[in-house]
């Protein structure tokens, strides 16, 4: 009788201190992001009216579509221990490509075309990845000088006008006073989410990146589930290219100088690990947001373009040592 | 039966592998430099003002401006590590040192970059073996920041340098016909590569990129080493900051975009591995010559600019096969001998 109440006292602190970790957990350990994010906009909501207008909520939610779209294919290759450096090269080409095949063609088979292009200038990627046997940063790295001459060839450096009104709705247009860029990104982020959770392929990209071995001894066709990843990376890149073309009204090789470390920055602060197998979706469409959030917010506040950069490079320094600590914590807590 | 013994006594594979290596080895660079002669052969027969002094000039001083990145690089690279914030700390430098050069003596003004270089160099260093942030995302943070510091500083104007000659000199002045750039990327060359091979902060630093744990382990101050080496990357994009500066005597915070790419690209083509552990100085050099050689070409034949891109993807991609098909044939020929 006794050594039961014991027990029951036992299994109450248990109990008790499970919850406590646990609220403590899903309060700071999980989710950091998420909370930092939705702090920033609550401040800045009330501290800034201009910041609760409509029409800046709408900038904001343009402003990180073009960022999320890529996200989401650069989170997939990322979870498998890859990394796509060649996202601005392809981002041009695909907007070159619907500049120039538009008119030519039609839109709706224009835009089917750069849409077959993207996938397979990803399966390229993957083919010179996984064939030549090259790690993926210097690979790709390759891969965008390769499409960037591509696209500067095939517009002789020209910038191409677009004067397809639709293609412009598409990329300013609204839907019930949504972004339709942003609607786009987010079907995108639904695909890619049902990719990844209930696909066989999409557990093959986790475990690959979690143990490239293991799943290689597993008998997984590593190769192929690695040009899968590629794929889906130029898939998302050929649509932002697209939509980018429609909100310009123009296309050019350089439109998206430095777009792969502005993708690849948002995809880490969302939290998806460079050393693969760990990553969420959600979490890089977080990232893409928060960086576009602090943007628009400095530009509220007056602060030089010049800043930005200095702050663009402190959150992605400090949330990744953030990162590193909380690492550490869970390990405490684990213990 | 006696061939038995003697492979006990003296496997025969044993020596002679080695020396196929060593062999293959030696020609290493033969690649690289039958690329540079096909290249300069081929342009002149085009169109002989290729070779007209100046324009050689030209190509060298393009060429030492981007080795002295390249060998910074190489040494991350070796530590399997990279460094994206070089082709910032280029244009800062560049920016301070111009502007310094307006209150302080000059040797004074080149110190001062090189120490922000070196600075800059530490702090990702720290960031890296401290707080255990990837130098991917440590360096590619710190390349935002510091071009916006190089911004700010300049307020994005561009900086002028006036009235000094001896500035200049580090970029016009030469020794028995030697372009002065040329003297300083080899000076440099020769000190780092004596430092990769011939010092025991050399082989630390392959250790370290060879096998981490193993390194470790070996009670290699791992931490003590990356902030030695990022140190070291900063000061030589710090370095060619200054020999930047003095080509252009104009100088604004926007230099350098890209420059972290090609510095990782002819530390590759050169034949540093990026799995770490070694490194190819001599192939470094050579490789910013080849980049150096073939955009003096694209140049000279009015070929529009943007072919470059091709030729640097090409080549990246090739070098890669290449470097590949080498690991793999060193991998048998290992095997064999053993």
């Amino acid at each position: 009788m006794k050594s039961k109440i014991v027990e029951g006292q036992w299994a109450l602190t248990l109990l008790a201190r499970h919850w406590t970790r646990g609220v403590i957990q899903v309060l700071l350990l999980q989710y950091t992001i998420q909370w930092m994010l939705l702090l920033a906009i609550i401040v800045l909501g009330l501290v800034n009216a201009n910041f609760r207008t409509m029409a800046n909520i709408q900038n904001i939610l343009l402003q990180s579509s073009f960022v999320g779209i890529g996200a989401a294919g650069m989170t997939m290759i990322i979870i498998s221990r890859g990394i796509d450096l060649s996202v601005a090269g392809l981002l041009g080409l695909s907007g070159v490509a619907i500049a120039e095949l538009g008119p030519r063609i039609g839109m709706v088979p224009a835009t089917i075309v750069v849409l077959c292009l993207g996938v397979a200038l990803g399966a390229c990627n993957g083919l010179v990845v996984t064939k030549i046997r090259v790690p993926a940063f210097i690979a790709t790295l390759g891969m965008m000088n390769i499409y960037l001459a591509m696209a500067f060839i095939w517009t002789k450096g020209q910038v191409i006008a677009m004067e397809s009104t639709r293609l412009r709705y598409l990329g300013t247009g609204t839907l019930a006073g949504i972004p339709l860029v942003f609607l786009v990104m987010i079907a995108v982020y639904i695909i890619y989410y049902g990719i990844l959770r209930f696909t066989t392929y999409g557990r093959y990209i986790r475990a690959i990146g979690s143990n490239e071995i293991a799943s290689q001894m597993a008998g997984l066709h590593i190769d192929r589930v690695k040009i899968f990843a590629f794929i889906l990376v130029g898939f998302c890149t050929a649509i932002a290219g697209i939509l980018l073309t429609g909100l310009l009204s123009s296309a050019n090789a350089i439109m998206a100088t430095g777009y792969e470390l502005r993708v690849i920055a948002a995809v880490i602060l969302g939290g998806t690990s460079l050393s693969g197998g760990r990553g969420t979706l959600i979490g890089s469409l977080t990232g893409a947001l928060f960086f576009a959030v602090i943007n628009n917010a400095l530009n509220m506040f007056g602060v030089g373009a010049y800043w930005q950069y200095v702050t663009t490079g402190l959150v992605l320094v400090t949330a990744l040592a953030i990162e590193a600590t909380r690492q550490k914590l869970i390990g405490v807590f684990r213990t | 039966m006696s061939t038995d013994r003697d492979s006990l006594i003296q496997p025969a594979g044993v020596r002679q592998v080695p020396f196929l290596i060593l062999f293959l080895r030696f020609f290493e660079n033969l690649g690289l430099i039958v690329m540079l002669i096909i290249v300069v052969v081929g342009t002149s027969l085009i169109e002989p003002r290729f070779l007209t002094v100046i324009n050689l000039i030209n190509i060298a001083i393009t060429a030492s401006i981007m080795a002295v990145v390249g060998f910074g690089m190489t040494f991350a690279i070796v530590m399997q590590g990279f460094d994206l914030s070089v082709g910032s700390t280029q244009a800062l430098t560049a920016c301070i040192a111009a502007s310094l050069l307006a209150i302080v003596p000059m040797p004074v003004a080149i110190l001062g970059a090189l120490l922000i270089g070196l600075l800059i160099g530490v702090v990702n260093g720290v960031v890296i073996a401290e707080l255990n942030v990837p130098p991917f995302v440590a360096t590619l943070g710190m390349m935002s920041i510091v071009r916006g510091v190089a911004l700010l500083y300049t307020k994005g104007q561009s900086v002028l340098i006036v009235g000094h000659d001896e500035y200049a000199l580090l970029n016009t002045g030469k020794v028995l016909g030697v372009p002065a750039p040329f003297i300083i990327a080899l000076g440099t060359f020769v000190v780092l590569f004596v430092l990769l091979r011939h010092t025991p902060f050399g082989r630390h630093v392959c250790a370290v990129g060879g096998n981490k744990m193993a390194a470790i382990s070996a009670g290699l101050k791992i931490n003590i080493i990356t902030v030695a080496v990022f140190g070291l990357v900063g000061m030589m994009a710090a370095l060619s900051g200054v020999m930047l500066s003095s080509q252009l005597m104009i100088v604004d915070g926007t230099l350098g975009v890209g420059l972290e790419l090609k510095a990782i690209a002819i530390s590759v083509i050169g034949g540093t591995s990026l799995y770490g552990g070694s490194g190819n100085m001599p192939g470094t050099f050579l490789a910013a010559f080849l980049l150096a050689v073939i955009n003096g070409a694209l140049n000279i034949l009015k070929i529009p600019a943007f072919y470059q891109y091709l030729a640097l993807g090409a080549l990246l991609i090739f070098a890669l096969a290449l470097d590949t098909l080498r690991r793999r044939l060193f991998a048998r020929i290992l095997k064999e001998s053993s």
